[in-house]
Parts: structure tokens; sequence; C-alpha cells
């Protein structure tokens, strides 16, 4: 086995026999593992509908009791058929997809085709929404007297019938098309109720078996036509939504934290290597060629040091814009001072040693000696340092974020907060809980391994315990 | 070298940094998208020289190097001439006006009590923090390596790294939500024109308006102290006077107090004027979290509102508050500890 690779496994090993360093590594790499699986974690996009708005976590019905929690619910697959009455009535349909038939119908003396989706509704509780969509295209219409008509209905199986929630009368070549949305305020008072009441609320009142179906009335006397039904659908949206519920527009929170840990990661990770980058290049400079170049950069350093970090942020990102990788850049560039001075003093102890007065009897030049006597040396240091300034990159990203001067197309766990506060709907505990949870146990895993391998490093250290 | 040199070679530090922090700020500015076209826009268009038109941008870009007495024209600056008038400027206060208000940025920080709600709560915040900490850490530090030891170390580590942001949310969420205990936020609910109510019925509402925002601050700000306040009496402790003390037979509470905090209280104190930096960060975001109207909010509209100067201004004040605080904390140290070498 090459030399490397043993060196790497020991240097596992010993991470894996100290405890909290084992904690941490499992909680990185638990954060690893979301971010590089978030499209298999999740089906939806941090900014797509999937529940309801504001709706918590699924599993509050456990807490709470059933009776007051809703699930999302569709309505099922399509069925064609005519009502019995009609006589005369013959029926073609193809299926086109889930939600897509083609019906061709011969009438000799009227009578109704209907196409209908059944839905076994076992909530106790209404959804919070709905939402239906229903695009008609006749074609080949035969004309007889009269053309016909379409509308549409909620049905509990055996109890009632609410409708028509829309009708149409269905003309050759034109679309006829609706969506159908329990916040319009038109629509149960097109049904008899109180405007501005939710329908969902009074169809889904029970537990049942329920129809959502479209009815087309045939004119009477001699017809042939078909009809291309398209987007029939309709989506109940409960109240409670998977993980860890939604947020105000109904979009799913466990979503966007699976992907904030992506955005995370990166910003962390990124601007840390930027600024241990930086801290490098200057401690090595300052430490070995000493002199002028030690005191102005060192002088420019502690200069760096004393601004405030977080007003420097705000208005550097606020004057530069703010893209994310703006934000990365800033982050980085001001990251860099702390390593470098760390830097420094050791490249300042390392260069009285007798193996570089021997490097440079034997005629070495500075590039050399620094790539590989002195950098070999600090490469410790740098991973330690590497772990320990990611959790400020993180917070400070999140920060920025949370004071909106995040990136406004990314949704990182600041971002999250920010329009949790925002959303002038109280603050939802579903929704500002994951996304600090999220940056405290992220920081608190780098934290933990970079603690371990300061003292793996730095054997000094380890008679502190 | 001594005191004075000591005390001297600060000051001209300090001095240089004032003027690294105004550079930075000028350079800064003049990146803001569009400032370079604003400028040249100016520089070339002789009707825009007016004085009115040109008052708006006068201290943020030092444009005029002066006026003509007869025209009330501006004569145009050079760009070293800008930064000079700048550098003037920053030194004497004269921030200009604000976008938002179109006040004078002084009268909108002093005069709308921005100041005073800042230091109100950061004095708060301050007194707790290091109270609690210190004397915490004392206790802690005196009883090494017991489970009292590692719960408050664990639990200062804990408050420490948790982001205000999110501890604010949480208590918004708890205590001012759920519980009805405190309110959400503001300074105070009274209106403004209205007439105030007499001083001490203002105060249990202040308090608790208070209440919240200095909680979290101090969360915030009790672990370092308690942290620091901890590894310093441990070195105390284990000093030969303190075995002294004890053979002489005094009490616990003096040994602790009297001998090894007074010993082990300088880095304490000199931590606490460097930590002010992070203390101001601190604020911007607790102020804006509870809606609290001080100046660190008052940065958060500016952001929204894009309203450079106070940016400017604000960045500024902080910068200039955190070197006078490193100022001071040198001066401390080098008048208090004898130890200390002037080189």
């Amino acid at each position: 086995m090459p030399f490397r690779l043993i060196r790497l496994k020991n240097f596992f090993l010993i991470l894996v026999k100290n405890r909290l360093a084992f904690a941490g590594l499992i909680l990185l790499l638990l954060f690893v593992f979301a971010a590089a699986a978030a499209p298999l974690l999740t089906s939806n996009y941090p900014t797509e509908k999937a529940g309801g708005k504001l709706a918590p976590p699924f599993w509050v019905s456990y807490i709470y009791g059933n009776a007051r929690y809703s699930q999302n619910a569709q309505f099922g697959s399509l069925t064609t058929y005519t009502n019995t009455s009609s006589l005369g009535v013959s029926v073609q349909s193809t299926s086109l997809g889930p939600n897509d038939v083609n019906v061709t119908v011969r009438s000799v003396a009227g009578g109704t085709v209907i196409v209908g989706k059944t839905l076994d509704y076992s909530y106790s509780a209404p959804p919070s929404e709905m939402f239906g969509t229903l695009v008609v295209t006749p074609s080949s219409l035969s004309l007889g007297s009269s053309q016909p008509q379409v509308a549409v209905f909620f049905d509990r199986i055996g109890v009632r019938e609410w409708g028509p929630l829309w009708n149409d009368t269905l003309k050759p070549g034109l679309t006829s098309q609706t969506t159908i949305r329990s916040t319009d305020p038109g629509l149960a008072a097109r049904l008899g109720y109180q405007s501005g009441t939710d329908l969902g609320q009074i169809v889904f009142s029970a537990k049942g078996a329920y129809r959502y179906f479209v009815m087309i009335n045939l004119p009477p006397g001699q017809f042939q036509a078909s009809f291309l039904i398209k987007q029939f659908s309709m989506s109940l949206y409960g109240n409670t939504y998977g993980l860890m519920g939604t947020d105000f527009t109904g979009a799913d929170i466990f979503s966007q934290f699976v992907y904030g840990t992506q955005l995370s990661l990166m910003v962390g990770l990124i601007a840390t290597i930027i600024g241990i980058g930086v801290g490098l290049i200057i401690g090595l400079l300052a430490g070995f060629l000493g002199k002028m170049v030690d005191e102005v950069l060192m002088r420019f350093t502690d200069m760096m040091l004393v601004i405030p970090s977080l007003p420097l942020l705000i208005v550097l990102a606020s004057v530069l814009g703010s893209s994310l990788w703006n934000i990365i850049l800033i982050l980085g560039f001001l990251g860099w001072m702390g390593f470098a001075r760390l830097v420094r003093s050791q490249v300042l102890s390392l260069r009285e040693r007798p193996f570089i007065e021997a490097a440079k009897a034997s005629g070495a030049g500075t590039s050399y000696i620094l790539a590989r006597h002195i950098f070999p040396n600090i490469v410790g240091l740098t991973y330690v340092n590497l772990a320990l300034s990611v959790p400020a990159a993180i917070v400070g990203e999140a920060a920025l974020s949370f004071l909106g001067l995040g990136d406004q197309t990314a949704i990182t766990w600041g971002k999250m907060l920010e329009s949790a506060r925002e959303s002038f709907t109280g603050l939802a505990w579903w929704w500002i809980i994951p996304p600090g949870l999220g940056i405290a146990m992220l920081s608190l895993s780098f934290i933990l391994i970079g603690y371990s391998l300061d003292e793996l490093f730095n054997p000094r250290l380890r008679r502190r315990r | 070298m001594g005191l004075r040199g000591y005390l001297l070679k600060r000051a001209f530090n300090t001095f240089i940094l004032i003027l690294f922090v105004i550079t930075l700020n000028f350079a800064i500015f003049q990146l803001i998208p569009g400032t370079q076209g604003v400028i040249a826009n100016l520089l070339q268009n002789p009707r825009l020289t007016d004085k009115s038109i040109i008052g708006r941008y006068e201290n943020q870009f030092g444009l005029c190097a002066s006026y003509d007495p007869a025209t009330q024209h501006c004569v145009l600056a050079t760009a070293s001439q800008r930064f000079g008038k700048y550098f003037v400027n920053m030194l004497t206060f004269n921030f200009g006006v604000s976008y938002q208000s179109g006040h004078p940025i002084l009268d909108d920080m002093i005069g709308t009590g921005r100041l005073y709600n800042t230091l109100l709560l950061l004095g708060v915040s301050t007194l707790f923090s290091l109270l609690i900490g210190i004397f915490i850490g004392v206790f802690v530090a005196s009883r090494r390596g017991t489970a009292f030891d590692t719960g408050w170390v664990t639990t200062s580590l804990v408050t420490y790294s948790l982001p205000t942001f999110w501890m604010g949310l949480i208590f918004i969420l708890v205590f001012a939500q759920d519980l009805h205990w405190f309110p959400p936020g503001g300074v105070t609910p009274f209106p403004t024109g209205a007439p105030l109510p007499p001083f001490l019925q203002q105060i249990p509402t202040r308090i608790a308006h208070l209440f919240l925002p200095a909680l979290v601050l101090t969360l915030y700000f009790y672990g370092g102290h308690l942290l620091l306040t901890r590894a310093t009496m441990l070195e105390s402790l284990s000093e030969d006077y303190i075995t002294t003390a004890r053979a002489k037979g005094l009490s616990n509470t003096k040994v602790l107090f009297k001998h090894a905090l007074k010993n082990a209280s300088l880095p304490i104190v000199t931590n606490a004027a460097l930590s002010f930096g992070g203390l101001l960060g601190g604020a911007i975001i607790t102020e804006t979290v509870f809606n609290w109207d001080g100046l660190g909010h008052w940065i958060f509209s500016a952001i929204s509102y894009k309203d450079f100067p106070v940016m400017q201004a604000m960045f500024y004040i902080i910068a200039l508050c955190v070197i006078v605080a490193n100022f001071i904390s040198d001066i401390f140290l080098g008048v208090i500890d004898p130890r200390i070498k002037y080189e």
C-alpha cells in the first residue's frame, strides 16, 4: 500500500477513536449525504408548491390527534361512462395519460357523458386548499339544434352533489378551460354559500368516497363528436405536509432544508478554502521573507483584524451586489487574517531549524524550501483551520441572508429564516427550527472535528484532558 | 521605552488605523454601481454644477472644491481633493444626508433616539453578560472537573455558537407569540408624537420590551467571558499566593474574589474591550430581529433602501468605536499592568 494511503488510513483511525471527533464526523457525513442525495431525498424543488400554505409537518397528528389534520390527497384514475338514463349513446374513450382522455360520442336523442375521478378521503379534517384544472376541446361536432354543455361537479358518493363548479357551452374547435381554486371567493357564492367560504371545507367535511367529475350534456337529436379532455385533475392540499411542513407559499420546507445544506456546505467550504489560501500565501511570505515584507503584511493583517467583520461584510455585500458567488468571495477574502498570523509564527520558528539551514547550505532556493520543507510542516495547521473556519463562513452567509443581503434566488438556511420572519404570518416553529438547527449542527460537526485535528497535530494539547 | 513612548506609539497606530478605515470606506463606496457614472455625469455637465443639485452628492463624493461666489456654481474637485474633503468630513462627523429621510445623518442618529436605544441595549447586555460570565466563571473554576464545571462550559459553548438571529426568533416564538410574556419587538409601544406617560409608568413597559433582545445579547456574550474567566482563574488559582491565602485561613469567597479574581481580572477587562466589535455586530442582528429602533436596525433599513451614506457613516462609526475601544484597552493595560513590556 502506498505510504500516503497508510497515513490517510491511520489518520481516519485516530479520528474515529476519539469519541467527539467521531460524533462530528458522523454528523458531517449525514449533512454531506443530505446535500449529495438532495434530489433523491425529495421530489419537490425548494420553491415549488407542494402542500397547503403554512402546513405543519404530518407528524403533528401523532401529537395532537388525527381530528384536526389532513394530508395531501389527489383524485385517482379517470373513468368514462354514460348516465344510465341516456339511451342510444355510445361512447368510446381513449386514455392519453392519467389526466387526459379522448372521448368519442355518438347519440341519437341526447344524453350525458360523464368523465370522473374518485377519491377515498380518509382524513377527518378538510384540506386547507384545493386546486383543479380542466381543458376541453371538442372536435368534429356534427351540430344538432343546440350545442353541448360542459359542467364540473363534486359528489360525496351516495350523500350529495355540489355543482356546477363551472360550466360552459362547447363550440367546435374552441377550447374551454377552467381553473378551480378553493381560494376563489366567487366559487362558494356560485353554489349558494356565503361568498368567501372555502368550498373545500364544505365538501370534504367528512371521511368518505368522493367523486370529481365533468359532465357533458349532449344536445337532443343526431349527434356525433369527440372531446379531448386534458389536465383533468383535482389536488387537495392537506393542512399538514411532509417531514417539515410548508412555508407560506406552500413550498416544502424539507426540500428547502436539504438544498440549503448543499448551499451552506458549498459556501462554507469554498469561502474557507479561499481564506486559507490567501492566509497561507501571506503568512508564508511574511514569515519567510521577513523584514519589510513581514512588517507591511503584518501591519495590514492587524488593521484588517481590527475592523469589525459583520459591518464590513454588510457594506461590501451591498456595494458589490449579493450574488451567491460574490458572498462566497467576500467571506473568503475577509477570513484569512487569523490564519496568516498563525502561519507566519509557525514559519518564523521553522525557519531557524537546522534542516532548513541544511537545505539552504546545499543550495536550495526560496521557493523550493517553501514548498518542500516549510509547507509540509504546516499542512496540519491548514486542516485544523479549515475545519474551524467553516462555521464562521456558514454563519456569516446566514447572517447576510437574514439581513436581506443574500442571493435572492438561492434558498439558503439564512434566506429561509429571513422569509419566515418577513412573511407577516407570525413565526411558524416548523419553519424556523430546521434552518437554525442546521446551521448549529453543521457548525458543531466542523468544530468537533477541528478540535480533534488540533489535538492530533499539536501533541502538546493532548495533556488538556 | 517608557510608558509615554508606549502610549505615543499606540496613539500613532490608532491614527494610522483610522486613516486606513477612512481610505477603505472611500474606496468601497467608489465601487457602488453607478457611482462612477454619477460622478462622470456631474463632472461633464456644466448645468449640473448648480449648488442645489450637486448638494445631494456633495457630502458623499465631495465633488466641489469650492463654490464660485458670484454664480454659486461648483468648482469641481480633483480626485485627490475629493479624498481630502471626504477625509475632513469623516473626521468632523459630517456624513451628509440620509437618502431615506433627507435629514443630516448625525441628526437621524442622535435626534431620533437611535443612539440612546442602542447604548441602552448594549449597556444592559454588556453589564449582565460580564456579571454573569465572571461570577459563574469564578465558581466554575473553583469546582474544576465537577459536573457543575462541565455543565456550564458546555452550556456557554452552546449559547456562544448558536446564531444570534436564530436565538432571537426562537425567543420571539416561545415567549412572545406562544406565551405572551413579552412583546415581540419594538422599543416602546407609545405612538410617536403623542404625549408620553409619566416616566415611572413607562419603566415596566420599557423593561418588558428590553428584556428579550437584552437576553439574546447577554446569552451570546456571557459564554466568552465565562470561558476566559475560567481559564485565567484556573491559572491564578494554581499560584503560590493562593495556597498562602488558604493557609492563612481566609474564607473561600475571599480567596476567590480578593486574591484570585483580582489577579485574573486583567485579561478579562481587556477582552471585554476587544469583544466590542463582535458586540456591535451582534447588536445589528438582534436589533433587526426585535425591531429595536437603534443603530443596528437603522443599518438594516439602510440596506433595504440602498441608503449608502447611512451605511458608510455607520460602518465608519462602528469601526471607530472598535478602534477606540482597542486604544483604551491598550492604555489600560499599559497603565495598570507593570509587567507589560514597552517595546
